[in-house]
This record gives C-alpha cells, structure tokens and sequence, in this order.
C-alpha cells in the first residue's frame, strides 16, 4: 500500500489521508476506466463502506468520474485525477529527501 | 476422479499423493486440501481455498471473491482470484490476474501479470507485461514492460521496453532498461544502463549510468560516470565521476562533477562546478563557473553578474555586465560593463564602459570603452600563449 513503507532505510510512515486518496486513485487508474468498486477495495485494501466515501469525495472533487456498466457503476481517473498524481508523488519524493535517515532519527531520539 | 468436485465450507481432504480431478473442482467457504491437487479447471466462490501441495490446472482459475493459496507449485492456463493468491512454490500461467494481493516465496513465470494491491515475489519473475496497482516487491525480473502505481523495489534485472511508476522505484542490482518514467524517486543501485529516464522528483544512481536522455525535475545524483545523450535537471544534479554527453545539458539550478565533463551545449541557471568541462557548441552560465582546469565552449556567456574560478576558453566569450571571471583566452572576447577579469588573451577584445582588467594582450583588434582599466597597458603581441583544454 502506499505510504506504509518508504524505503528499507526509514521507518514505515503512517498512512495520511493524502496517502489513502493517492492509493485509490492508483488502483482505479490501473482498471482503465472498468474499475468495479469490489476490486478497487481488494487493491486498496479497504473494506468496501470506507471505500464509498472516499469515491463520493473524489467524485465530488473531480479526480474520479463514474458510469454504468451492465447496470453496475465503473469508475475511471480524471485528467484532474493524475493531476493530483503527478503533483502528491513529487512532493512525497521532496518530503522523503528533508527526512533524516532511521539511523540519524534514532540517535536524535537517544 | 472422472468429473467435477464440489467441496463445501469447512471441509478438510486429505490426499494420498495426488488428488486428480478430470472436470471442474469447486470451492465455497473454508477449506484445505492436504496434498496435491490437479484438476481440469478450478472454481471457487466465496472461499478461502488451502491446497497444501501443488496444484496443476488444465484450463483457468476463477477464484471470486476468494483467497487461495498454494503451498508448492501452480500452473494454470489462466488465474483470476478477486483477494489474494499466495504461492508458495515456482509458478506459471498464461495470464494473471489478482484484485488484491499476489504473493509468491518462488519464481513466476507467465505472459501477464494484473494486481490490484500488493505484490510480492521471492524468485525471478518472466513475464511480458506486468501491472500493479500498489506497492511491488521483486527479486530479479525480465520483463518486458512494468507499471506500478505506487513504490517497487526490485533486485535489478532487465526490462526491455517501458518502466512507469508513479511513486518511487528502486532497483537494488544492475537493471538494464527500454525506458523509465517515475513520478516520485528513482534509485538504480548497481550499474544500469537504459534509454530514456525521466523522474519527477528525485533520482539517483549509486554507480555508472548509461542513458539517452534524463530528465529530472527535482534533484539527480550518480555517484559513477555519466555517459549518456540529452540531460535536463530542473534543481541540483551532482555527479562523482564524470560526464560525458553526445547532447545537450540543461540545470536550472547547480551541477557538480568530481571529474570531466564533456557534451555539446550547456545550459546552467545556477552554478557549474567540475574538474574540466568542454562543450562542443555553446554554454551559458547563470551564477557561477568553478573548475580546476578550465571551462572550454565554442561560445561561451556568462550572464550579469556570474563568477568564475578557473580559465576560460572559446572561440567567442561574453562576460555580462559586473561579472567577475580570471583568465579568459579566446578568438573573440567581450567584457560588457563594469565586468572584471584578470588576464585576458584573444585575437580581438572588447572591453564596455567601466571594465576592468590585470592585463590585456591581443593579436587583430583591442577596442575600449569609457573609464575602462588595464592595471597594465594592454599588449599587441604576434602570438598569444598556448590555451589550456
């Protein structure tokens, strides 16, 4: 999952909020348009009630659209979706470079 | 056993060596088989499947809304599981396809590979196309082409076409690569060699790299040489060995290089450090030039204000307004306004008004602006000293 871990030399961030948009973004992104939501919760490991409200919200915000398929809802990334993408994965790279290393973080800490 | 099996929740079978199926075997609910099962085609519903020996499938595994798990080898023709599929030995299929999570502790091999979560793999993978939408965590690979939304980590290998990640990237051991895309952090540990990179945010290379061209918006570090086409580095670009380029080099901000430096044409915002750099065509510096042995262009600029340590070299050299440089040799030199130098040898010089400079020597033409300074009288000599570089 995104932001569970950063890299063998740091510790395993926390997932923000930002860190769980970003995941469900990328598990749609992968379906191509055809992404069911019973899928994109086993990619996002997310039960399928948490999943809805973090898809309403970015329906709402316009980085998710959505339509039927065999009577059943589909979702697709927006353009403003990858966006978000683009924009979240190159500040989580600035964000990771100003972390001090584990070692170093452990030092501080004794 | 000749036609299907149905296996119901809660239902443990155990095996003397091989449960052979000819039609379908159907799961719903728990349950394990404690052996090795082969069978025409495996379906499951609603299950959580455990086959503790290998399982060969004749045709395809459909798994929905299910977890499987294999303790010894698979083979399938296709394999289609919603939650998770865990392999325990080697693995191979035609096409897989996993909504959640893959996780095999051997090697995989098969046309194409589809997960939606996480996945991770203990031994070498071979596939043509391989797709996830999480975290990826690989031994060696040989692929053909890699999209991972998130982060991957793999232990080198070869990717022949495409590499795109939106996250992070990190090979452990030489990879060699079509192309590179990544939207976050790229790290290449080993020697690697590849066509096209380019990197959002930060990109490093703990030893040589061989390259087309790379583009990086943030950062860019490689800690061995350098030898590649086209670079653009939107921040800072260090190198410890050298670079060579058959192109062109554009830094918005600052480029060091422990050794040489060779391309075609510069472009640097910031500051340029390194031992030597030769450009073929033109290079433009924005702030500062730093070099032992020398900075040589055909047209060389140094914007308002930039300074330079070490000489300077080109067929044509302009030294904007209040810059500060040393020795500057060349067949064409121009000092612009209040710009300062300290020795300057070229066929012809122009110093603007206000320049200054220790000395002056020229072979064609010396024309001087108002209140321009020559701590020594400038010299028209028959031949100027040898130019460095």
């Amino acid at each position: 999952m995104i932001g569970d871990r950063s890299d063998r030399t740091t510790a395993p961030r926390r997932r923000e909020l930002s860190d769980l948009y970003a995941t469900v973004l990328e598990v749609v992104k992968r379906y191509r348009g055809v992404a069911r939501i019973t899928r994109v919760s086993y990619g996002a490991g997310m039960p399928v009630d948490r999943l809805r409200t973090f898809v309403d919200r970015l329906l709402a915000l316009g980085l998710l659209r959505t339509e039927e398929l065999d009577g059943r809802p589909v979702y697709d990334i927006t353009a403003r979706g990858q966006e978000f993408l683009d924009t979240y994965w190159k500040m989580r790279a600035y964000v990771e470079v100003l972390e001090p290393p584990l070692e170093e973080r452990g030092r501080r800490r004794r | 056993m000749e036609g299907d099996l149905r296996v119901d929740h809660n239902t443990i079978i155990e095996v003397d060596g091989r449960l052979v199926v000819s039609g379908t075997a159907r799961f719903e609910g728990r349950s394990q088989i404690l052996g090795d099962l082969e069978c025409g085609s495996f379906d499951a519903d609603e299950a959580e499947v455990q086959v503790d020996g290998g399982l060969v499938v004749h045709g395809d595994v459909r798994a929905r809304d299910s977890r499987v798990e294999v303790g010894g080898p698979l083979s399938a023709r296709g394999i289609d599981v919603d939650k998770s599929l865990k392999i325990g030995g080697p693995a191979t299929a035609e096409e897989i396809e996993v909504g959640g999570e893959l996780e095999g502790r051997s090697t995989l091999s098969a046309r194409s590979v589809s997960v939606g979560g996480r996945f991770r793999l203990g031994g070498k993978l071979t596939a043509q196309k391989v797709e996830a939408g999480g975290s990826v965590d690989l031994a060696e690979v040989d692929l053909e082409s890699l999209q991972v939304g998130g982060v991957i980590h793999l232990a080198g290998g070869a990717v022949r076409r495409s590499i795109e990640v939106g996250g992070k990237f990190v090979s452990e051991a030489p990879l060699t690569f079509g192309s590179l895309e990544v939207g976050g952090v790229a790290q290449l540990r080993g020697s690697s060699k590849g066509g096209s990179i380019e990197v959002g945010g930060m990109f490093s290379a703990d030893r040589d790299l061989t390259f087309d061209s790379l583009e990086v918006g943030g950062l860019g570090s490689i800690l061995g040489n350098a030898d590649g086409g086209d670079v653009e580095i939107g921040g800072k670009f260090e190198v410890r060995g050298s670079v060579t380029l058959r192109g062109s080099l554009e830094v918005g901000g600052a480029i060091s290089v422990d050794e040489g430096l060779v391309g075609t044409k510069a472009e640097i915002g910031g500051k340029l450090k390194a031992r030597r750099a030769i450009f073929t065509g033109s290079a433009e510096i924005g702030g500062a030039a730093v070099t032992q042995d020398g900075l040589k262009a055909s047209r060389l600029r140094l914007q308002r204000k930039a300074r330079a340590t070490g000489p300077l070299v080109g067929d044509d050299v302009e030294i904007d307004s209040k810059a500060q440089v040393e020795d500057v040799y060349g067949g064409r030199v121009e000092l612009r306004d209040r710009a300062e130098a300290r020795n300057v040898y070229a066929r012809s010089v122009k110093l603007g008004d206000g320049a200054s400079a220790d000395a002056v020597q020229y072979t064609d033409t010396l024309e001087m602006g108002r209140d321009c300074r020559c701590r020594t009288p400038p010299q028209k000599v028959a031949s100027l000293p040898n130019f460095p570089l």
